[in-house]
This record gives C-alpha cells, sequence and structure tokens, in this order.
C-alpha cells in the first residue's frame, strides 16, 4: 500500500454544502444523524473531490473576506505569449494569425523538443578543383533540426532560404519541397486577372488551377467564392432546376419576393425579378468540388511494408496544425515521414477577479519575462495553515518508540497526532474547531480534538519577539517548565504547545477495524485512509477600512471591527492497517 | 595518490596497474583511474577527462582515434552478467563517451562516431554501430545490436538520423580535441 503524508484540504464554500453533507450509501452510521444544522461533511462523497483544495491552490477575496478557489474564480486573459521566444503578441493579431507563433518557434513532430534554425553547409563541389580564396558559399541554405531526437526538416524536404520568418516561408513550401501559393497571393492574382482580363478571366483560371493542386486552403477559397455568388445571385444562366419553381429560402432575392408577396400591392418592386432562382452546389474543381479519391491501395501496400512504428501515433497527427497545402481529409499524415514542425501554442498570462464582488485577487505583470505579480492575495496570508505529525506518547512500559512518517495505522489503537496552526496575519487569532465523534464513511474511526478552542497570538516581527524576549523570558521559562512536565501527559482543553504565532494541539483518534462482515462489498480504492472532516471557525479583530475615515465625532481612532470565517476541511492522517 | 583530497565523494580504490600502449598523441589526465590486469590501448590524439575510469579486469580495453572520454565514465564495468572475454570494450574512431556513461565489459563494441549521452548504460555484449546518438540516461540491455546511424531517445524510441552530417561531427570533434589538449594537462607517464 502507497505510504500515506498527512495532508490537510480546505473545501470552498462555492460548493453546495447541503449536497455534500449525505453520505452516498446507507449503511454508513451517519445517515442515522438526520439533518444536522450545519450537515457533517463528507469527504467521502463523490462530489466532496471537487471542492477540496491544498492552502496553497486557494486564494482570498478582501472585500467578501472569504476564499476563492481555482473553480469559482473568474479568470481574464492579460497577455499572450510565445512559450519558446518570449514574444508578446497583441490579441487582435490573434484573430487574424490563429493561436500559434507565428515567428520561427517550432516543435520537433516526432519527440517534442525545440527545433532550432541551422544552416547546412553545402559540400565543396569537387574537391579537385581549385576553391576561391573567398570560400564561403553566397547562398546558405537553412533546415529546422531537433537537438534531441536529430530530427531534420530536410526529411520531408524543407529547406529555407532565410533563418527568420520561418513561418511565413513554411506556409509556402510543401513536403517535398514544392512551393505553393498562399491565400493572399492567389487574392493578388485573382485581382491582377480580373484587372485585365474581366470576370470570364478569372473563372477560367481558377478552372484551369483547379485540377492540378486543389489543396485545402484553395478548396476553401474557392467553395466560398462559389456560395457567395449563389447567395447574390442565384439566376444565372446555368441554372438547373429554377423553371421548376424550387424555392430557394436563403437567396435574398427570394426573399424578399416573398415578403412582398405578404405586403402586397404597390410596395412591389417592379424591377425585381420575377423568376425565383435555386441555388446549386459546386459542379466543378473551380467552384471547390473536391472528387473523393476512394482507392487507397498505394496507401495500403505502403502501411503493409512499413513498421507500426513508422506510423504517425494519434497524438502526432492531434498536434498537427492543419495542413494548408494539402488535399482535404486524403492529405493528413500518416506516417512519420510526412509529419510537419509543429509551432508552438500561445500561452497566456491571466488575471484572476472574485465572481461576487469582481475585486481583482491576483494580477501578474503585463511584461512576459517577469514572473512577479502586481496583486497577490493568497489564502496563505490569512487562514491559518495546518501542519500534522504523529505524536508519540511512552505508553506505560517504557519510552515512546520513534514515529516513521507514513507508517500504517492500527485498528483499535489509540493513536495521537499534533496539530499545528500558525497565524499568517497580524492580529492575534481564535480558533474554535468542530470534529464530528465519528468520521463518516463505512468504517468509523473515533476523533477526539483534545482542544478545541484556543487563541494564536499575531504574526509580529521576529525583532519584536526578540526585544520583548528579555521580559518574557522569565515567564517562559516558568511556561516551558510547566510544559516539559505536562509533555508526557495529554491534557483535555489544554494545548499541547505554544510559539510566536503558532499553536499546536492533540487530537487523539481510535482508528476503525477493517474488518468486512459477510455480504458488505469489497474495499474500495482509499477508503483505508483515516480522514477527519474538521470544521474550522477563526475569528479576528481587523482594522476597519478607509470607508469610515471621515464618520462623525465620538468614534475611537482606530476603529476595531470583529471579523469570522468559518470553513471546513479534511485532515488526512494515514491509512489504517488491513486484516 | 594525491596528498590531500578535496572531494565529498568516497575515494575510489586503486587496483592493479594494468599495461597499457599509448600512442604519442594522447591527452590523458592524472587523475584518471586505470586499472585491471589486461591490456589497455589508446589510439592517436583521444582524450581521457579526470576521473574517468578504465577498468581492464574483464578484458581488454581498445580506444580508437580522436575519442572523448568524459569525467566519471565507466569503462568495463563488470555487470550482473559478469562476462571475462578477451576483449572488453572497443570503442571506434571518433567516439564521444559522454559524463557518468557506464559500459559494461564482454566484448561490447561501440562503432565509428557515436556519442554515448550522459548518464547512459550499455551492456555487456552490446553492439552498437557507426554514427549512433545516443541521448542522455539511454540503457541498452546486454547483447542488443544497434544499426547505424540510429538515435535512441525518449524511452527507448528508435529512429534513424537521416541529417548526413557525420563528416561534420567528426571535424567538429576535431577542433574539441585541440582544444581539450590545451586544458587537460596530459601525465601519460604515470601509467606506463
Amino acid at each position: 500500500m502507497a505510504p500515506l503524508n498527512p495532508y490537510t484540504y480546505i473545501q470552498c464554500p462555492c460548493s453546495d454544502s447541503a449536497s455534500l453533507g449525505r453520505p452516498s450509501d446507507a449503511t454508513s452510521p451517519t445517515s442515522a444523524d438526520g439533518d444536522d444544522e450545519d450537515n457533517t461533511f463528507d469527504p467521502r462523497a463523490p462530489r466532496a473531490n471537487f471542492s477540496l483544495y491544498p492552502l496553497e491552490y486557494l486564494l482570498y477575496c478582501e472585500d467578501c473576506h472569504q476564499i476563492r478557489c481555482p473553480r469559482c474564480i473568474t479568470e481574464e486573459i492579460a497577455t499572450y505569449f510565445c512559450p519558446s521566444c518570449l514574444f508578446e503578441v497583441p490579441s487582435s493579431n490573434l484573430k487574424s494569425e490563429g493561436n500559434r507563433c507565428t515567428r520561427s518557434c517550432f516543435q520537433c513532430p516526432i519527440c517534442i523538443g525545440p527545433l532550432s534554425v541551422t544552416s547546412i553547409e553545402t559540400p565543396p563541389s569537387d574537391p579537385t578543383l581549385l576553391a576561391p580564396d573567398h570560400a564561403a558559399t553566397p547562398h546558405s541554405t537553412y533546415s529546422l533540426i531537433c537537438s534531441y531526437c536529430n530530427w531534420s526538416s530536410t526529411e520531408i524536404g524543407i529547406q529555407f532560404d532565410k533563418p527568420n520568418s520561418i513561418h511565413a516561408q513554411l506556409a509556402k513550401i510543401r513536403n517535398g519541397g514544392a512551393s505553393r501559393l498562399t491565400a493572399k497571393e492567389r487574392k493578388e492574382r485573382r485581382k491582377e486577372l480580373s484587372h485585365r482580363g474581366g470576370e470570364a478571366a478569372v473563372v477560367a483560371a481558377s478552372e484551369a488551377s483547379g485540377g492540378q493542386d486543389m489543396d485545402l486552403e484553395t478548396q476553401f477559397a474557392n467553395l466560398k467564392l462559389f456560395y457567395n455568388s449563389q447567395l447574390a445571385d442565384p439566376n444565372a444562366e446555368d441554372n438547373g432546376l429554377s423553371s421548376l419553381g424550387d424555392l430557394g429560402f436563403s437567396s435574398p432575392s427570394s426573399l424578399s419576393r416573398i415578403m412582398n408577396l405578404y405586403t402586397g400591392g404597390k410596395l412591389h418592386d417592379p424591377r425585381a425579378k420575377s423568376k425565383l432562382g435555386a441555388m446549386r452546389e459546386a459542379i466543378t474543381a473551380g467552384e471547390g468540388l473536391l472528387e473523393p479519391n476512394l482507392d487507397e491501395s498505394s496507401l495500403i501496400s505502403q502501411l503493409h511494408q512499413s513498421d507500426f512504428l513508422d506510423t504517425a501515433s494519434s497524438t502526432q497527427i492531434c498536434s498537427q496544425p492543419p495542413n494548408l497545402g494539402e488535399l482535404h481529409l486524403h492529405g493528413a499524415a500518416r506516417f512519420n515521414s510526412s509529419l510537419r514542425p509543429v509551432p508552438y501554442l500561445l500561452r497566456t498570462k491571466r488575471s484572476k477577479r472574485c465572481p461576487v464582488c469582481r475585486h481583482i485577487i491576483s494580477k501578474p505583470e503585463a511584461k512576459v519575462q517577469t514572473t512577479r505579480f502586481r496583486i497577490r492575495l493568497v489564502a496563505g496570508s490569512y487562514i491559518p495553515s495546518i501542519s500534522i505529525r504523529r505524536l508519540n506518547l511512552p505508553g506505560p512500559n517504557g519510552p515512546a518508540a520513534p514515529a516513521i512518517l507514513g507508517d500504517l495505522l492500527e485498528p483499535l489503537k489509540p493513536v495521537h497526532f499534533l496539530l499545528t496552526f500558525k497565524n499568517p496575519i497580524f492580529e492575534s487569532l481564535k480558533v474554535t474547531l468542530g470534529a464530528p465523534a465519528k468520521t463518516p464513511g463505512r468504517f468509523p474511526s473515533k476523533v477526539t480534538v483534545l482542544c478545541p478552542q484556543f487563541d494564536i497570538d499575531a504574526n509580529t516581527d521576529v525583532w519584536d519577539e526578540a526585544l520583548k524576549d528579555n521580559d518574557r523570558e522569565s515567564s517562559n521559562r516558568s511556561r516551558r517548565r510547566a510544559g516539559t512536565e505536562s509533555q508526557f501527559q495529554v491534557e483535555v482543553g489544554k494545548i499541547w504547545e505554544r510559539g510566536r504565532n503558532w499553536v499546536s494541539i492533540v487530537v487523539e483518534v481510535v482508528p476503525a477495524s477493517l474488518k468486512l462482515e459477510a455480504g458488505q462489498d469489497v474495499l474500495k480504492e482509499d477508503e483505508d485512509v483515516l480522514e477527519i472532516p474538521m470544521f474550522v471557525r477563526i475569528e479576528w479583530e481587523a482594522e476597519n477600512g478607509g470607508e469610515d475615515a471621515a464618520s462623525g465625532p465620538g468614534r475611537d481612532k482606530e476603529q476595531k471591527e470583529k471579523r469570522e470565517l468559518a470553513y471546513w476541511c479534511v485532515l488526512g492522517l494515514g491509512r489504517i492497517r488491513q486484516g | 595518490m594525491s596528498s590531500k583530497r578535496h572531494s565529498i565523494l568516497p575515494a575510489v580504490s586503486a587496483g592493479p596497474k594494468p599495461p597499457v600502449q599509448f600512442s604519442s598523441s594522447i591527452t590523458i589526465a592524472d587523475s584518471a583511474l586505470l586499472t585491471g590486469t589486461n591490456l589497455i590501448t589508446i589510439s592517436s590524439e583521444s582524450v581521457i577527462h579526470p576521473r574517468a575510469k578504465l577498468d581492464s579486469l574483464a578484458g581488454r580495453i581498445t580506444i580508437g582515434r580522436r575519442c572523448v572520454v568524459h569525467e566519471r565514465t565507466m569503462l568495463g564495468v563488470l555487470g550482473t552478467s559478469g562476462k571475462v572475454t578477451e576483449q572488453a570494450v572497443t570503442l571506434g574512431d571518433y567516439v564521444t563517451v559522454e559524463v557518468a556513461a557506464s559500459i559494461e565489459a564482454g566484448n561490447t563494441i561501440i562503432g565509428e562516431g557515436s556519442t554515448v549521452g550522459v548518464g547512459s548504460k550499455i551492456g555487456a555484449g552490446a553492439v552498437i554501430g557507426k554514427h549512433c546518438t545516443l541521448t542522455p540516461h539511454t540503457e541498452i540491455p546486454a547483447g542488443e545490436i544497434i544499426p547505424d546511424f540510429t538515435v535512441i531517445y525518449s524511452n527507448g524510441m528508435k529512429r534513424i538520423d537521416k541529417r548526413g552530417v557525420a563528416d561534420l561531427k567528426n571535424k567538429g570533434q576535431a577542433r574539441q580535441i585541440d582544444v581539450l589538449k590545451r586544458m587537460i594537462p596530459s601525465t601519460p607517464a604515470k601509467f606506463t
């Protein structure tokens, strides 16, 4: 069984506590409790898992004076940046260029390591010929090389002329080195043609080129153009079924005609076309029709010959961005040898807000390189942290055995745990604890918190404490002496030890026996973990905010306001020995 | 033995002094550890870093030309199989054995131009081909035969290196050895 280190999880109040109080199975004895005013929090309920967080994950809203968890917080994106080049991308570029880095940052498609642009030295053409004095090649080519798995973009036949703006160069090259036209270039060509030869020339050109290279982008562009033309003017000459009176509802001309039928009379526009047009689908490649090539025998024979590890895995295929230079669907990469470099996905820096009062809880610096925060209100600086360790008290037969962390708990033998509460705020806290006498679940263990109410001193400076130390030394000594006497005796209602800003108390637990009766189900996963739900209520006096500063006379200088916060938390103590 | 130890690692016990056959142009550090009873041959221009351990108890060790053996490597380790053969470990020309790599004895052959990554473990009798790249912390089981130009990465994944940079790598290694020659004071006489 995996050893268990003691942990503390805190429940965020955003979850519906009423539904968490009811235990899941009917055999547990807590169901007999019925509905208390505060339903005992059951950490074994299926929903409880989603509302429990360690203290480090929780944030705190100062206006609401309430804990906030990652589930209930509202996030806003502050900046987008590329994780590889740390270049900040303005959010306006996101819509036009997508959520990937458009500079030279790429991931190896095989091993997801970063690719670096390296120049490929062309070997000397003929060693017997005399090399010129300036032997540097004027035209050097570059390629992307992975420094971990030694993959190179030359394996898919791609080389570059310039070492920068690789993304743009890559968009123009297909696997194997053939070039393709990007969307911009296509538009420009279309414009040129329409200037020279008019509409017919454009159509003729698109028909001609449609047969050759119908890649994803071209097909989409052609189809979009065709549909737009259909929507605008469905009554073109080459319509088929229009005479049969098919109604094309989406065409604006037909819509206006139908509306005119209802409004009728003089409003009818005499110039409106009376003949109704029907929309049709694309017929030629120039309009965007891609004839399916269902003969995959060449692909199948290639699969027969190649190794399983030569085919691209599903993660590799999913991480490939859509390849605009290949056919839609038929051109998807199946083999490792046709995988293209993957541009890095952009990451975000997010600022977090309280969902209730919209107060900013966490705000990182806008600059990408700094990891600091402008505002950071974490729960760890407002609520006390609880650390747990096992306390071995000497039994009636000799000194205590040393505690091993993660040791299994013996069933039906009382164990003691030391809980240390550390106060992070600059005021003294009053803590009240409440734990059910029996833990919820199929195997209830008995729990006794020996000191359920205590005070913790404020988190003052270490220097203040040192200065006061001289005054308090005598009182400390007497306190410690008293402590050593009672060190081996656990007393109800007394704390174990106290420090500058912390207090430790003892919790006595009698773990349940995990013996299964006849007819009971087998032990479920983690059902042998001893977990105590505990209700923590903290009260402190805080200085009032600056709102009431200008109130009338008769007020004290510092108006202290009593504040309290209450939450459920779960202490995981250890695993109980089975059998 | 050096007079005062500065290292916090435990002292390595010295074994018998092996017979050696060094080329005149090698660079071998003073604190390299050569132990064993069989012959250790190091060919021209190779570099042995400080605290590299060459153990020829289980057979001869032959290191090719222009090899670089880094610190804390162990060549000729007697693994669990404990094979004792005539030739324990053979390194081809231009081989690089990175820091903390260990190569077990028992006819283990590393081909020309290969790079054994940091912390790798090569089992007894394995044959690594030419110009292979073993990424850090790879483990080659005993007796495995790795073809030429293989890259072993991740958890034992293999692929063929098609960069075609073998010559460039060799040239780079030669330049690196030039620099190392000036940085490591060489004391071959200590071992002969």
